[in-house]
C-alpha cells in the first residue's frame, strides 16, 4: 500500500501547467510535421509516423524519469558523463557520416546522436559538482573546473563537427554557474578570454562553417548555396503575414523552396509561421516562455541546490535551442542546423528533450512545500 | 531544509536569468513582427515572384467570310500528343529526366507508328526554358494515330492528347492574294497590341499566329483576340508545374465579312486559268470588291504554321511570281482602255464635241514621225462614238493634240490613276501618270507632242494597276462616282454589334458633264454590241454589256509582247458589275479577254439570278 500511495502522491504533485504546455508543443510539432511532409491528397511522408513513434518513446522516458528520484541520476552523474564522453569518442571513430559530419552512431540499426545524450550528462555532472554540499562556487577554481568539465564534450562535439549543438553548451554552463552563485567577475573574465580566443576558433572552423557565418553577415553573398535556406525561410516566415495562410496552405515547403529534407526538422518553424502567421508564431514563443518559467519556478522551489541547478541547466538547454533555432530561421543568427525542442522531428533530440523535461518534473515533484 | 549553505541558490539570480530569456524572446517577437507584419507584403511579393509564372494563352482568331458567309479563312482543331514533364520527371540530374522522356517518346512512336519528331536536345532545351509548360511531341495527328494513342493512353501517364487551333483556308488557292496567310507571331509585337494602359508581360507565350500578308495582315488587330488569356502556373523550386489557375479566359477575335463573292472570285480565277493576269470585279453602286484575282497564285495552307523551305523556294523561283498580287501591285500600260479618259478630257476642254469628226488614213503625222493606227488602212472620217467603237488611235491623237496633255493628265488623276486606291492591302502600287514635271525629273527632257500622242492611247510611261482600272470602269458605269474600293463589309465581334464599313467616295473624283459621259458610255456599248465592235466577243444575249478593250505593247519595241485588257460593265442601264480583266502576253483585248469577260459576266448574272430567284421555272433556257 505504501509505495502505491507514494506514487499517487508523486503523480498529483506534477507541474500540471508544464505538462499541458509540453503536450501542446508536441501536438503542434506533429501537426506541422504533418503539414511539412504533406504531399497532397492525404499522402504524408514517413516523417510523420516516425515522429509519433519518437514522441511515444520520449514520453515513456519522461514519465519514468518523472517517477524516479532525480538524486539517483545526480549521484550517478559521473558515470553518465564518462559514458557520454566515450560515446562521443566512438562517434568520431566509427560514426556514420551524414552530410560530411560524424554525428550518428548506429546502435542495433537505430541511429542515435551521442551529442544529445552528452548535453544532459553535462548538465547532470555540473549540477552534481556545483550543487554538492560545501562547494565554494565563488572560487575561481570551481568555475575553472566546471568549464573544463564542459569543455570536453564541447570540443568533441565541435570535432564532429556540430557547431550548433556545441555552441548550445556554452550559455548553458554560464547559466548554471551564474545560478550556482559564481562571482560575476569570474564569468566576465571567462567571457573576455573567450573573445580573445575566438579568432583562433575561427581558424579551426571548417570552410562550410565559415561560409555560413559569412553568409549570415551578408545573405546576398551566395544566395543559391549557403544563403538559400536563410532566404527561403525568411520568405516563408514573412509571407505568412499577420494571420497566416492556413493549415496546409503554405507553399514554401510544398514547392520545395524550403528544402523538404530540412523543413520537418530544423526548419519546422518557417512552416508553422507561414501557415499561422504572426499570431501562431508569437503564441508558440509564448508557450516556450511559459514552459521556461515553469522550469525556473522548479529551480526556485527545489529542495536542494543540485535539483535547482539541474532545472536551470535543462532550462538553459531549452532556451538556447529555441532561441538559436527561431533566430536562424528569421535571419537573426547564422544557420547552424539546430532543431526546435518538442516540435522538430528527430529521434535522439526528442528523447533527450523529453528526458530533460522528465528530470525537471522529478525535481518539481520533490520540491519544498509549505507543509513539509 | 536550511537555506543558509554556502552554495545556496539566490532567487535574484534565477529571476535575472528568467529576465534575460524573456528579453531575448522579446527580441525574437519584434523581429517576427518586422518580418511578418511590417514587411509581410514585400515577402509575399518575393514569394509570388519566385513561384508564379504567367502564360499568355492566344485567343481564337476570327474567321474571314465572303459576303454570303462562306468561310474563306477558318480554324480547325489539330490534335497533338503532349508530354506533361512534371509527371515524367526523375529525381537527380536533368539527364535522367531527359532519358525518361526519350524512352516515353520512343514507346509512343512505336505505339502510334509515327517517327519520333523530337531529339534529346529539344527535350533538354524545353526543360531549360519552358519547364512548366507541356512539351508538344507530335502535331496534327491523323485519325489513325489518334486512335492508336487513345487505345494505349492508360499506359502513358503524363502524356495526353491536346488540341491546338490551326488556321485553314477551305477554298485553298482561291483568293490567296487577297486573304494572305498567317505565320508564327512575333512575341515583341504581341506586347504592342496588348489592350489596356499597362503592357502586360508574361513569362511564357504560346505559339500564336499573326497575319503576314493580305487581309490577314491588314486586319490582324481585329482578327486576333487582343486580350489573350492568362494562365498562372505555380512552379516548384526546380521549375516544374505544381498547380495552375486560369486567371483570364482567352478572348476571341472578330470575324471579318468581306464584300467578296466567293463564286465570282472562283469564276475569275478559273477564267485566268494558267495565264498570268489579274481580274478585279467591282460593284459600281458602292465600290464593293466582288472579286480580286491574280494569277498564278499559291496555297495559303502551305504557310501554316510555317512554310516548308521546298515549297518556299519553288514559289520564289517561279517566274510567274505567284506571291505577287498583280491586281494591286502590278503596274501596266492600260492601252486603249485608257481612251475614254482622253476623250472625256477632250470633251471637257470644249475643243472636241460629240460630232467632231477626224479623218483616219491609218497614221498620224507629227513632224517627221508617223504614229500608226492599229488599222493600217485607216478608219476614214469618224466621229467620237465611232472612235471608241473602233478604238481608232488617230482620232485620239487629234483629240489629245486639241485639248493638250495637261487636260488628259488632270482627267486621269481624277479617275484615280497615279495614286493608291487605299484598299486595305499591303504592297499596293500607285501607278504613274507621267507629266512634264515627271519627265524633266526622270528623263531630263521636256514633254513633247509625241508623249501626248502615246499618252492619249494609254501607252508611253503611263502605268495603272488592274484595281485602278476596275474602279475607273465602275465610275464609267455609274456615271462619275469614283469609289474607294470597299473590301470589307462588316467586322463582327463575338459580343457586341457588327461594325458596318460604309461605302466611301474617293477624294478628288471626276466631275463629268452628263452629256459627255453619256456619249462615252454609248461608244462603249457599241464596242461590245456593234457587229464590228472591238469587244464584240463579250456580247451577252440577254444583258447589255458595255466595255473597252485594250492591247498594250511592252518591252522591246516590235518584240510583240502585249498586255491584253478589257474593262466592262453591265447591265448598261443600271450597272451592277464593273470588271477590269488583264491577261499578260495575250493576242489582243478583243480576242483574248473579251470572251472571258463574257464567260465571267454570264456566271455573275446567273449567280445573281439563282441567288435571288424564288421560282425554279423562272429561267428561259
Amino acid at each position: 500500500m505504501k509505495p502505491l500511495k507514494a506514487w499517487a502522491r508523486t503523480l498529483l504533485a506534477q507541474d500540471g501547467l508544464a505538462i499541458l504546455l509540453v503536450a501542446g508543443l508536441l501536438a503542434t510539432g506533429l501537426t506541422f510535421i504533418y503539414s511539412a511532409s504533406w504531399r497532397g491528397e492525404g499522402i504524408v511522408g514517413a516523417w510523420f509516423s516516425r515522429q509519433i513513434l519518437w514522441v511515444i518513446i520520449g514520453s515513456v522516458v519522461a514519465f519514468a524519469l518523472m517517477l524516479m528520484d532525480y538524486r539517483f541520476w545526480i549521484n550517478q552523474a559521473w558515470w553518465f558523463y564518462a559514458l557520454s564522453l566515450l560515446l562521443l569518442v566512438l562517434v568520431l571513430l566509427v560514426g556514420k557520416k551524414v552530410y560530411g559530419a560524424y554525428r550518428w552512431l548506429n546502435i542495433f540499426g537505430i541511429l542515435v546522436q551521442p551529442s544529445e545524450f552528452a548535453k544532459v550528462a553535462m548538465v547532470l555532472v555540473l549540477a552534481r559538482v556545483l550543487g554538492s554540499p560545501g562547494v565554494r562556487t565563488r572560487s575561481f577554481g570551481t568555475v575553472l573546473g566546471a568549464l573544463i568539465l564542459a569543455a570536453l564534450p564541447f570540443l568533441l562535439i565541435l570535432k564532429e563537427p556540430d557547431l550548433g549543438t556545441a555552441m548550445v553548451l556554452v550559455p548553458t554552463v554560464l547559466f548554471m554557474l551564474f545560478a550556482a552563485g559564481a562571482a560575476l567577475r569570474h564569468l566576465f573574465g571567462m567571457g573576455l578570454i573567450g573573445l580573445v580566443l575566438s579568432p583562433i576558433g575561427w581558424l579551426t572552423l571548417g570552410n562550410y562553417q565559415r561560409d555560413r557565418i559569412m553568409t549570415f553577415l551578408d545573405p546576398s553573398r551566395d544566395p543559391l548555396d549557403s544563403g538559400w535556406n536563410a532566404l527561403q525561410s525568411a520568405i516563408a516566415v514573412g509571407s505568412g503575414g499577420f494571420s497566416g495562410k492556413g493549415f496546409l496552405n503554405g507553399t514554401q515547403n510544398v514547392l520545395g523552396f524550403l528544402p523538404r529534407t530540412v523543413s520537418p526538422s530544423d526548419f519546422i518553424f518557417p512552416v508553422l509561421a507561414e501557415e499561422t502567421g504572426f499570431i501562431g508564431a508569437s503564441l508558440l514563443l509564448l508557450a516556450f516562455l511559459f514552459l521556461l518559467s515553469c522550469y525556473i519556478r522548479t529551480a526556485w522551489t527545489s529542495k536542494d541546490p543540485a535539483g535547482s541547478l539541474l532545472a536551470t541547466g535543462i532550462a538553459g538547454l531549452l532556451f538556447c535551442h529555441v532561441f538559436v533555432n527561431i533566430g536562424m530561421t528569421i535571419g537573426l543568427l547564422p544557420i547552424t542546423g539546430l532543431p526546435l525542442p518538442f516540435v522538430s522531428s528527430g529521434g535522439s533530440f526528442m528523447v533527450s528533450t523529453l528526458a530533460g523535461f522528465g528530470l525537471v518534473q522529478s525535481v518539481h515533484v520533490r520540491r519544498m512545500r509549505r507543509e513539509d | 531544509m536550511s537555506r543558509d549553505r554556502s552554495n545556496q541558490i539566490h532567487v535574484w539570480r534565477l529571476l535575472l536569468l528568467w529576465g534575460i530569456m524573456a528579453g531575448l524572446f522579446g527580441v525574437l517577437t519584434v523581429r517576427l513582427w518586422n518580418l511578418q507584419v511590417s514587411q509581410g507584403r514585400e515577402y509575399q511579393r518575393r514569394l509570388v515572384k519566385q513561384s508564379l509564372r504567367s502564360v499568355r494563352l492566344p485567343g481564337a482568331r476570327g474567321r474571314i467570310l465572303d459576303r454570303r458567309g462562306i468561310p474563306l479563312a477558318d480554324n480547325r482543331p489539330s490534335y497533338c500528343v503532349s508530354l506533361f514533364l512534371e509527371e515524367l520527371r526523375r529525381p537527380g540530374s536533368v539527364q535522367r529526366t531527359v532519358d525518361n522522356v526519350m524512352t516515353v517518346l520512343d514507346r509512343l512512336s512505336e505505339v502510334m507508328d509515327r517517327p519520333r519528331a523530337l531529339f534529346s536536345q529539344d527535350v533538354r532545351q524545353h526543360l531549360r526554358r519552358r519547364t512548366p509548360l507541356p512539351l508538344v511531341a507530335w502535331k496534327d495527328l491523323d485519325e489513325e494515330a489518334i486512335a492508336r494513342f487513345m487505345e494505349h493512353e492508360s499506359e502513358f501517364p503524363g502524356v495526353a492528347l491536346t488540341v491546338e487551333p490551326v488556321r485553314v483556308y477551305p477554298l485553298e488557292q482561291q483568293g490567296c492574294h487577297l486573304l494572305g496567310y498567317v505565320g508564327r507571331a512575333d512575341v515583341s509585337k504581341l506586347l504592342d497590341q496588348a489592350e489596356g494602359e499597362d503592357v502586360e508581360k508574361f513569362h511564357y507565350y504560346l505559339p500564336e499566329m499573326a497575319g503576314k500578308s493580305g487581309v490577314e495582315k491588314r486586319l490582324d488587330g481585329v482578327l486576333r483576340a487582343n486580350a489573350g488569356g492568362k494562365l498562372e502556373i505555380q512552379v516548384d523550386v526546380v521549375g516544374f508545374k505544381f498547380d495552375e489557375v486560369l486567371r483570364r479566359v482567352p478572348g476571341q477575335g472578330s470575324d471579318v465579312v468581306l464584300a467578296l463573292d466567293a463564286r465570282i472570285q472562283q469564276a475569275a480565277e478559273e477564267l485566268l486559268g494558267d495565264d498570268r493576269g489579274a481580274v478585279v470585279v467591282v460593284d459600281p453602286r458602292n465600290g464593293d470588291i466582288l472579286a480580286l484575282a491574280s494569277a498564278p497564285g499559291y496555297n495559303p495552307n502551305d504557310f501554316v504554321p510555317s512554310i516548308p523551305s521546298s515549297i518556299w523556294n519553288r514559289l520564289l523561283k517561279n517566274e510567274g511570281r505567284p506571291l505577287y498580287n498583280r491586281a494591286t501591285a502590278g503596274e501596266y500600260a492600260p492601252g486603249s482602255t485608257f481612251k475614254p479618259v482622253t476623250l472625256l478630257a477632250a470633251l471637257h476642254s470644249g475643243k472636241v464635241k460629240a460630232d467632231t469628226r477626224y479623218s483616219c488614213p491609218g497614221y498620224y503625222q507629227l513632224g517627221s514621225a508617223r504614229f500608226r493606227c492599229w488599222q493600217h488602212w485607216g478608219h476614214g472620217s469618224i466621229d467620237l462614238k465611232s472612235a471608241i467603237r473602233y478604238s481608232c488611235n488617230v482620232y485620239l491623237f487629234n483629240a489629245a493634240m486639241a485639248c493638250g496633255p495637261e487636260a488628259i493628265q488632270e482627267m486621269a488623276r481624277s479617275c484615280g490613276f497615279g495614286r493608291k486606291t487605299d484598299i486595305s492591302l499591303d504592297y499596293e502600287r500607285p501607278g504613274l501618270v507621267p507629266d512634264d514635271e515627271w519627265k524633266r525629273r526622270t528623263r531630263h527632257d521636256g514633254w513633247r507632242d509625241g508623249d501626248t500622242c502615246n499618252q492619249a492611247i494609254g501607252q508611253g510611261a503611263l502605268l495603272v494597276t488592274p484595281l485602278q482600272l476596275a474602279m475607273y470602269a465602275a465610275a464609267l458605269a455609274n456615271g462619275g462616282t469614283l469609289w474607294t474600293p470597299r473590301l470589307i463589309h462588316q467586322i463582327v465581334p463575338v459580343d457586341g454589334d457588327p461594325q458596318e464599313i460604309l461605302p466611301a467616295e474617293a477624294a478628288g473624283g471626276p466631275d463629268w458633264t452628263p452629256r459627255h459621259i453619256r456619249i462615252v458610255r454609248e461608244g462603249m456599248r457599241e464596242v461590245v454590241n456593234a457587229p464590228d465592235g472591238t469587244g464584240k466577243r463579250a456580247k451577252l444575249p440577254n444583258i447589255v454589256v458595255a466595255g473597252k478593250t485594250g492591247t498594250a505593247e511592252y518591252g522591246v519595241k516590235g518584240a510583240g509582247n502585249k498586255m491584253t485588257w478589257m474593262i466592262a460593265f453591265a447591265p448598261y442601264e443600271n450597272p451592277t458589275v464593273a470588271v477590269a480583266f488583264l491577261v499578260e502576253d495575250g493576242v489582243s483585248g478583243g480576242t483574248t479577254v473579251a470572251p472571258r469577260i463574257k464567260a465571267l459576266l454570264t456566271q455573275v448574272f446567273a449567280e445573281a439570278e439563282t441567288g435571288a430567284a424564288s421560282s425554279p421555272e423562272g429561267g428561259e433556257g
